[in-house]
């Protein structure tokens, strides 16, 4: 896990290189710039350039047709006595925490379970994942017929049940729940498959011994399964999060971020105002408070990842 | 105590089929629901199809432009993949190989690059794109599919090549093979499950992916199929008959691809996040 430093240092290559003759010590090795050349150009273009001139539209107005003068904090201004934006952030946090928690424990639960031994172990492994490894586009086809209003399957067995039909994608509440669900749906085969590769390092003998010691089964999960994936669950859950505050398909495809923006979060308003707004300023303005949330949240990964 | 065992076992099996069947579930619906008839899915509340019809499918293939589509999801999905390999495998040596402040630094940056929230790139890149006369065009979503795919593919081959002893290299270089000769005739040829891991992502990532097709392929002739499948969804709101068959179609050569390469999948994810 992570880049042991140390251990970046031990390689025999770092030795090639540094202890070749004093003369190529000065000078420069170019070699690995000339391998980092195309990514460099590519990162330059798709990231670094957008990266610079998102921050400058964000101190500025207009539209996408026509970029007008320099508003100085005008945007980010505005954007804080928007109701709509504190409703984005808000639902960005809502919508971070409860898909992490939920495909957290499915995930934990299922890779426990799979950990054991049973039979057909590979099939499940295959049938569990598929959630992930489908377009986006497919799943939200397969939950807005399952969700629908009409014939949909969780309906037919509400109606089953005695009660009226729910409205799912109708009301705020409803909309929020589905989008919720799916996106925990299409998130926990990640967790299961990263728990259970975490899982299968753990020495069985562990076990057997704390077994001999008296243990029961709670003991030794709670004593010897969690301290061991510790460090992986805490690294997944901010990657998840992460990938939660940028989510854009789930939520488009399924809400548009609707109704009445209940379902909207901070990558929704941004893509909004800019692409069906287009205010490029406001747009803009709140791709970079985003991004800044982020950076948080992967600063705070990499510590993890270093510590461990 | 073998039978308790053995009884263990079954209840095991049993709920993670049940688990398993409940997770596919809103998939299982949608595969029969394009075998139904429009009005039946309309209608009928019955869960099997009274009578398997492929009317939708053909639908999809007369009506539609639907294999113009595939085709298109085909074009960016082979580039953006072959590129990655190639541009990544470059970028995962040096980091791999090679030490330097600016090395570290520069694969932290990756590492953080992972985190980019794509709309914020997508705003000044549609500007630009516009302006240049490459909205519409497959080149520019290959391009970025490759970009933002790059740190991922990076780090895969990174663990792939720390894993290669380096005396080969020294063979070589005493043998009068400059270092990027090295690179193509000795490293490349023996990294087969690394360029297997890195484009098996690729590939499904180019295939799946929804939010910037949906920003640079506005014309319907040259959308990939994810976007063109949402147009089914505002345009025949009401036909669910060729909505479940695209989609059905769509997921097929992900789901078949997945079936030969799933042990690299488990592998390479697991390992993927482990890194970051």
């Amino acid at each position: 896990m992570g880049i042991p430093q140390s251990k970046m240092e031990e390689t025999s290559t770092s030795k090639k290189f540094t202890t070749s003759s004093q003369k190529r010590r000065r000078k420069i090795n170019w070699l690995p710039y000339q391998f980092l050349l195309p990514t460099i150009l590519l990162l330059m273009l798709i990231n670094f350039y957008p990266f610079l001139t998102g921050l400058f539209y964000s101190i500025r107005e207009g539209s996408l047709i026509q970029l007008e003068d320099f508003v100085g904090l005008d945007n980010y201004i505005k954007l804080l006595q928007m109701p709509e934006f504190w409703n984005a952030l808000q639902f960005s946090f809502l919508f971070g925490f409860f898909g992490v928690a939920g495909s957290y424990l499915i995930g934990l639960v299922l890779a426990v379970l799979l950990n054991k031994d049973v039979w057909g172990k590979g099939f499940f492994r295959v049938a569990l994942l598929v959630p992930w490894i489908i377009p986006s586009v497919v799943s939200i086809v397969g939950w807005r017929w399952m969700i629908g209003d009409q014939h949909g399957l969780v309906n037919q067995l509400v109606g089953f049940l005695g009660m009226d039909p729910i409205n799912f994608l109708g009301t705020e509440n409803g909309a929020i729940f589905s989008v919720i669900l799916i996106k925990i749906w299409r998130s926990f085969p990640f967790m299961m498959v990263t728990i259970l590769a975490s899982l299968q390092t753990i020495n069985t003998d562990l076990y057997e011994a704390a077994k001999i010691d008296g243990a029961n089964r709670w003991q030794s999960f709670r004593f010897i399964t969690m301290p061991s994936i510790k460090m992986i669950s805490i690294i997944c859950c901010i990657l998840m999060t992460i990938w939660c505050f940028n989510d854009f398909d789930t939520i488009w495809l399924l809400t548009q971020g609707g109704p009445v923006n209940a379902t909207e979060n901070l990558i929704i308003l941004a893509y909004k105002y800019t692409f069906t707004k287009s205010d490029v300023g406001i747009g803009s303005a709140v791709s970079i408070f985003s991004l800044l949330i982020l950076m948080i949240l992967a600063v705070i990964m990499l510590k993890f990842q270093e510590k461990d | 105590m073998d039978k308790n065992i053995r009884r263990k076992k079954t209840i095991l099996f049993i709920s993670l089929t049940l688990v398993s069947l409940l997770v596919n579930l809103p998939i299982i619906t949608m595969i029969i629901n394009s075998l139904k008839s429009n009005s039946e899915i309309l209608t009928s509340s019955s869960f099997f199809p009274q009578q398997i019809t492929f009317e939708n499918y053909q639908h999809l293939h007369t009506k539609t432009m639907f294999w113009t589509q595939m085709g298109n999801s085909f074009i960016v999905t082979f580039f953006g993949t072959l590129l990655s390999i190639l541009i990544a495998a470059f970028a995962g040596y040096a980091i791999s190989r090679f030490r330097s402040k600016f090395l570290t630094g520069f694969s932290r940056l990756l590492l953080l690059l992972q985190m980019f929230p794509i709309i914020l790139a997508l705003i000044p890149l549609f500007i630009m794109f516009r302006n240049l006369g490459l909205i519409n065009t497959h080149f520019t979503v290959i391009l970025l599919y490759t970009t933002l795919h790059l740190p991922f593919s990076i780090w895969m081959y990174k663990g792939y090549f720390d894993a290669i002893p380096t005396e080969l290299e020294d063979a070589a270089s005493i043998d009068g093979c400059t270092g990027l000769q090295t690179f193509f005739r000795i490293i490349l040829p023996i990294s087969g499950p690394g360029i297997a891991a890195v484009a098996i992502f690729s590939f499904l990532f180019s295939w799946n992916e929804y939010l910037i097709a949906n920003v640079f392929l506005r014309d319907e002739q040259l959308m990939t199929i994810p976007v063109g499948i949402q147009l089914f969804m505002q345009q025949y709101g009401t036909d669910w008959g060729s909505l479940t068959a695209a989609a059905t179609l769509t997921m097929l050569p992900v789901f078949i691809f997945f079936l030969f390469v799933q042990k690299y999948f488990i592998a390479g994810s697991a390992a993927g996040a482990v890194k970051g």
